[in-house]
């Protein structure tokens, strides 16, 4: 399986993401453009200009019109997808961390850092109240007081929001009221990372703690561990088999302090229930921050410290595996 | 001697009468220097007082001087010449110089015979007790010339002795304990062997049994120690360290066995054959006027004898005693001198201890009780290797050596050839009262101990040694020798009295070698530094069995029946990738351990083999025999597991798949939800809205390719 190299980035890769049919690749990096790719060939299709910092955080809505970027210059923007332009700019009081569409995508949601007196804090805003569009008026503002926010999605269906923490909590907020929902600790070390099963009933959580976990969306029930010997940067479920693939590595300050061999910078496969390890795959060589699962299950790709976007596409072996059970 | 004792008590006694009677002599000043003229306060004559002295002036007569005052500041030096009255006054001139280092003495006695020779004794009264206490601690066995060695005692020990209870009163003794089978683990039906692990940064310690295919844990405990394992050498024991002193573990559960209270304990050492115990502790407890060094009795827990560290004076060497094979002896080195002590009774052997000026280090040989030390060169006199047989200190063998920077000696574990590795120079200088050599080069100087006059075989090598290694059983020996990148691995062996060389690897990235406890097979490594190369290498034929590595290794330990060998990252080395791996001798992985903060990994030794070498003989010849049988068993376990395992999966599977079940019946009752949130699309799968689906063909660029077609 030899991957596609999508090489558009000039710094590390912070994000990456399909659209809801997986045709189009979208990726951040700690440059200032992010870019959106076409997945079956690695061609690119746009980049997105406007960033003066670097871009921590992109989603794109359901029927892939609009994009969204949260970003280190303390803005957040929406994007036209198909023409590239630039139609709202949110202004904040810090980084943007991270940034997401809700369900219906007349919602968004940004989670912003802590610095300079303010405390970490998620917001949302309506995209069709045209004040709130111009980011003078939130929906929903709530802050997360001393635990930073390092990753934040949407809950299904436009109600609530989940946050992972630098100390390791998973919280739930309430969209409208902007209370916690439910705060649960299961994790050691930051939370690098948060993505959704297919169907949002479940999510599997990345950790500095060197562990990925899996959990209930609706009662934050934890359902299975994998455990790896390095901080987990980004971790992804396979819509059509029950395999989990992990990114992570040695932390990139440390990188240039140890080879790359002991770095360990695979791509590693778990299987979903069982929580044993049973693939590996070699490609970056840099910590893998962002990984993510074609929608139809037959492709993946990963982003990474080294600035590469690598899209693998599986052999039929892959498929025919099976455990034995 | 009694005897002796008891004419001094009575001496003494006669001492005490002469102080009565000056008493008296000043009474009778006073009577005399009185004042006639003054009236007569007397009671009459006949008058008796119906006061008590004590009413009148008790809180008076408590001072009261008592007879027994003083005593303590006196002392009895005995064994000093006997001499007439001529020369009393040169002796009494020669005690007191002596004895007046210790303080200000107010009175010396020299009892006499009816000549007027003086007893052999005197007694000395310092002006306080501590003086006293001194004297006898300094002086008690002073030698003052060949025939007299001073006994020196407190006055008041007279008493002590004195009033030792006539009847003996037995100690009762103590209930007897059973610690159960303690080599219950050689009896274990597989022959699995047990390991002790350190883990979490030293917070976790267990025992595990190397079973197959998974290591079935025995016992895990928190803070079991507080800082390392260590196994007896017959592997009968674990001891664990603590801040009051150490512990020791055995039988089936590993219930404690013993206790031994020495604080702060940084140190230990088991003699070789588990009956004694030497702890040593840098700062001992002062409270309990402890010692550094403190040797025990392992099956009672009696501390046997103590001793002080001299380590202000040189650096602490660890063991600082070393045993003889069959714990007969112990022996330590101090400064040129090395004292030798006998089992059970713990005093020096011969009561004296063997002065070797320049000595610099010494060994036992494992086998017998031979003691090999090795003296430096001094001037003109060659640097000198010796071999002396104990108890009768009988020379066994010298051999000379010139231009030695250093020594190193090394026993092959059955103590038939004793390896000295000697550093030599061929120019050497003094910089600031230490010697620089320069121009190194090395000899292995091999001492064939079972043959008669044991000679010696000399190896010579250029290059600088990092290692050597005997074969454990046999007559091979490795060595790694060279400079990164031209580092090699060089084997000889001892064939009809002479060394050969065998086969030598070169280039390679080592710096450690671990042979089989059973030989032939070695295990070569490059810790540390090296990233952790291992090779296993046959050393029947020299075929490299396995090239591998286990990325920073800090560690490498073969089992006690040299079946598998273990490495490990320790977290004290080695912050990232802690855990150990199990190979087999054949250098094939079995199993990685990944574990947070490990730190040490210890097979559990094993006592010698009771089979007679027919036996084992007869063993390795049917050997074809068992192994299919073991083969059998092996592959019966290994189904067996892996049977569990598949039923562990279905059941995991199961709980999953009905916590699917649930989850997607939740999700169909919230589709109409889900459609009104987006504008009545169904998006639920990739295909359940077709006609938002494009067909739509994308032509792009694969390979440009140009032919030349022939004309």
């Amino acid at each position: 399986m030899k991957p596609l190299l999508l090489h558009g980035h000039e710094r590390a890769i912070t994000q990456i993401k399909y659209n809801r049919e997986g045709d189009l690749l979208f990726s951040c990096a700690k440059d200032h453009t992010p870019n959106v790719w076409f997945s079956l060939n690695g061609e690119r299709l746009g980049t997105f200009n406007g960033h003066n910092g670097a871009v921590w955080g992109i989603d794109v809505n359901w029927d892939s019109t609009r994009v969204i970027t949260g970003a280190a210059d303390n803005t957040c923007r929406i994007w036209d997808l198909e023409t590239g332009t630039e139609i709202t700019t949110i202004s904040t009081e810090n980084a943007v961390r991270s940034c997401g569409f809700s369900y219906s995508g007349k919602q968004i949601m940004y989670t912003t850092d802590k610095s300079m007196g303010f405390e970490s804090s998620v917001y949302v805003f309506d995209l069709e109240a045209g004040k709130q569009l111009l980011g003078e008026d939130s929906l929903m503002k709530a802050q997360s007081s001393g635990n930073k926010i390092t990753s934040a999605i949407w809950g299904p269906l436009d109600e609530y929001i989940i946050t992972g923490h630098e100390n390791g909590d998973l919280v739930k907020w309430d969209v409208l009221t902007g209370n916690q929902i439910q705060r649960v600790q299961e994790h050691k070390g930051t939370i690098n990372d948060l993505q959704h099963y297919k169907d949002q009933s479940m999510f599997i959580t990345a950790s500095k703690d060197k562990t990925a976990k899996l959990f209930d969306t609706a009662t934050f029930e934890h359902l299975k561990t994998y455990k790896t010997e390095r901080p987990v940067n980004s971790a992804a479920i396979s819509p059509i088999r029950d395999h989990v693939v992990l990114g992570g590595g040695q932390e990139a300050m440390d990188v240039t302090t140890t080879s790359a061999r002991a770095g360990k910078f695979d791509a590693r496969f778990f299987h979903l229930v069982f929580e044993d390890e049973f693939g590996r795959v070699k490609d970056h060589f840099g910590p893998i921050n962002s990984v993510a699962f074609h929608p139809d299950g037959k492709s993946y790709s990963s982003g990474g410290e080294d600035g590469y976007v690598r899209v693998h596409v599986f052999d039929p072996p892959y498929f025919d595996f099976l455990f034995e059970c | 001697m009694n005897t002796r004792l008891s004419k001094m008590a009575e001496d003494s006694d006669l001492m005490r009468n002469e102080d009565d009677l000056c008493l008296e002599d000043a009474e009778d000043v006073v009577v005399e220097n009185g004042f006639g003229e003054e009236p007569n306060f007397s009671d009459p004559e006949d008058y008796i007082d119906d006061i008590t002295d004590d009413e009148l002036v008790g809180d008076l007569l408590k001072n009261k001087p008592k007879e027994t005052d003083g005593f303590e500041s006196v002392i009895v030096v005995d064994g000093i010449p006997q001499v007439g009255q001529e020369r009393q006054e040169k002796l009494e001139k020669v005690i007191h110089k002596i004895y007046s280092k210790f303080g200000k003495i107010i009175t010396e006695h020299y009892p006499k015979d009816e000549n007027l020779k003086t007893k052999g004794y005197v007694f000395l009264e310092y002006s306080c007790p501590a003086h006293a206490l001194e004297a006898v601690k300094m002086t008690n066995g002073y030698k003052l010339d060949k025939q007299h060695t001073f006994s020196v005692n407190l006055l008041t020990d007279f008493d002590k002795y004195e009033n030792v209870c006539d009847d003996l009163e037995p100690p009762t003794p103590q209930p007897y304990v059973d610690h159960g089978n303690l080599w219950y683990w050689l009896e274990d039906p597989d022959c699995y062997d047990q390991y002790s692990v350190i883990y979490e940064g030293g917070a976790m310690s267990a025992v595990f049994l190397n079973s197959h295919p998974e290591p079935t844990p025995l016992r895990t405990r928190e803070r079991w120690t507080e800082s390392i394992l260590v196994w007896s050498p017959l592997g009968t024991y674990l001891a664990t360290f603590h801040q009051r002193g150490l512990a020791l573990w055995g039988g089936e559960d590993f219930r404690q066995i013993m206790k031994f209270q020495h604080s702060r304990i940084q140190f230990i050492d088991f003699s070789p054959k588990e009956n004694y115990l030497v702890t040593f502790s840098p700062e001992p407890d002062n409270r309990d006027d402890q010692q550094e060094i403190i040797i025990w009795d392992v099956r009672t827990g009696l501390k046997k004898r103590a001793f002080h560290a001299d380590h202000l004076n040189e650096p602490t060497v660890w063991p600082m005693f070393k045993w003889s094979p069959n714990d007969k002896y112990f022996a330590r080195m101090t400064q040129e001198t090395l004292s030798i002590y006998e089992t059970p009774s713990f005093g020096l052997l011969d009561k004296k201890s063997l002065k070797v000026a320049g000595m610099r280090n010494f060994s036992w040989s494992p086998s017998d009780n031979i003691i090999a030390y090795w003296v430096a060169e001094d001037k003109d006199v060659p640097a000198r290797v010796t071999l002396i047989e104990i108890p009768s200190r009988r020379e066994l063998r010298a051999k000379n050596l010139f231009n030695v920077a250093d020594c190193k000696m090394h026993w092959q574990k059955c103590g038939d050839y004793l390896c000295v590795k000697v550093d030599r120079y061929s120019k050497s200088k003094k910089e600031k009262s230490e010697w620089k050599y320069s121009g190194l080069y090395y000899n292995f100087e091999i001492f064939h101990m079972r043959e008669k006059q044991i000679p010696v075989d000399s190896v010579e090598i250029k290059e600088y040694i990092t290692a050597f290694a005997w074969e454990p059983v046999g007559s091979k020996f490795a060595v790694i020798h060279g400079e990164t990148p031209h580092i090699s691995v060089s084997f000889y062996g001892i064939k009809g009295g002479g060394i050969s060389f065998l086969k030598k690897f070169e280039r390679k990235q080592f710096n450690h070698l671990f042979w089989s406890p059973n030989g032939q097979f070695i295990v070569l490594a490059g810790l540390r530094t090296m990233n952790g190369s291992l090779e296993f290498v046959d050393t029947s034929d020299f075929t490299v069995m396995a090239q591998s590595d286990h990325f920073m290794a800090t560690d490498v330990e073969w089992d006690p029946t040299g079946r598998y060998v273990s490495s490990g990252v320790s977290h004290w080395a080695h912050k990232v990738d802690n855990g150990y791996w199990l190979w087999t001798f054949q250098g094939k992985i079995i199993r990685r351990h990944p574990m947070d903060g490990f730190c040490q990994m210890l097979w559990r030794p094993r006592p010698l083999t009771l089979l007679s070498e027919e036996k084992i003989k007869e063993i390795k010849k049917n050997l074809k025999k068992y192994s299919a049988q073991f083969e059998i068993k092996d592959r019966m376990s290994l189904s067996k597991a892996s049977k569990e395992l598949v039923e562990k999966r279905k059941k995991v599977m199961e709980d999953f798949r009905s916590y699917r079940e649930r989850k997607r019946e939740e999700f169909i009752k919230l589709k109409t939800q889900r459609l009104e949130l987006r504008d009545g699309v169904d998006t639920d799968e990739l295909d359940s809205h077709l006609e938002n689906l494009e067909e739509e063909t994308v032509e792009f660029f694969v390979k440009e390719e140009l032919k030349v077609i022939e004309e």
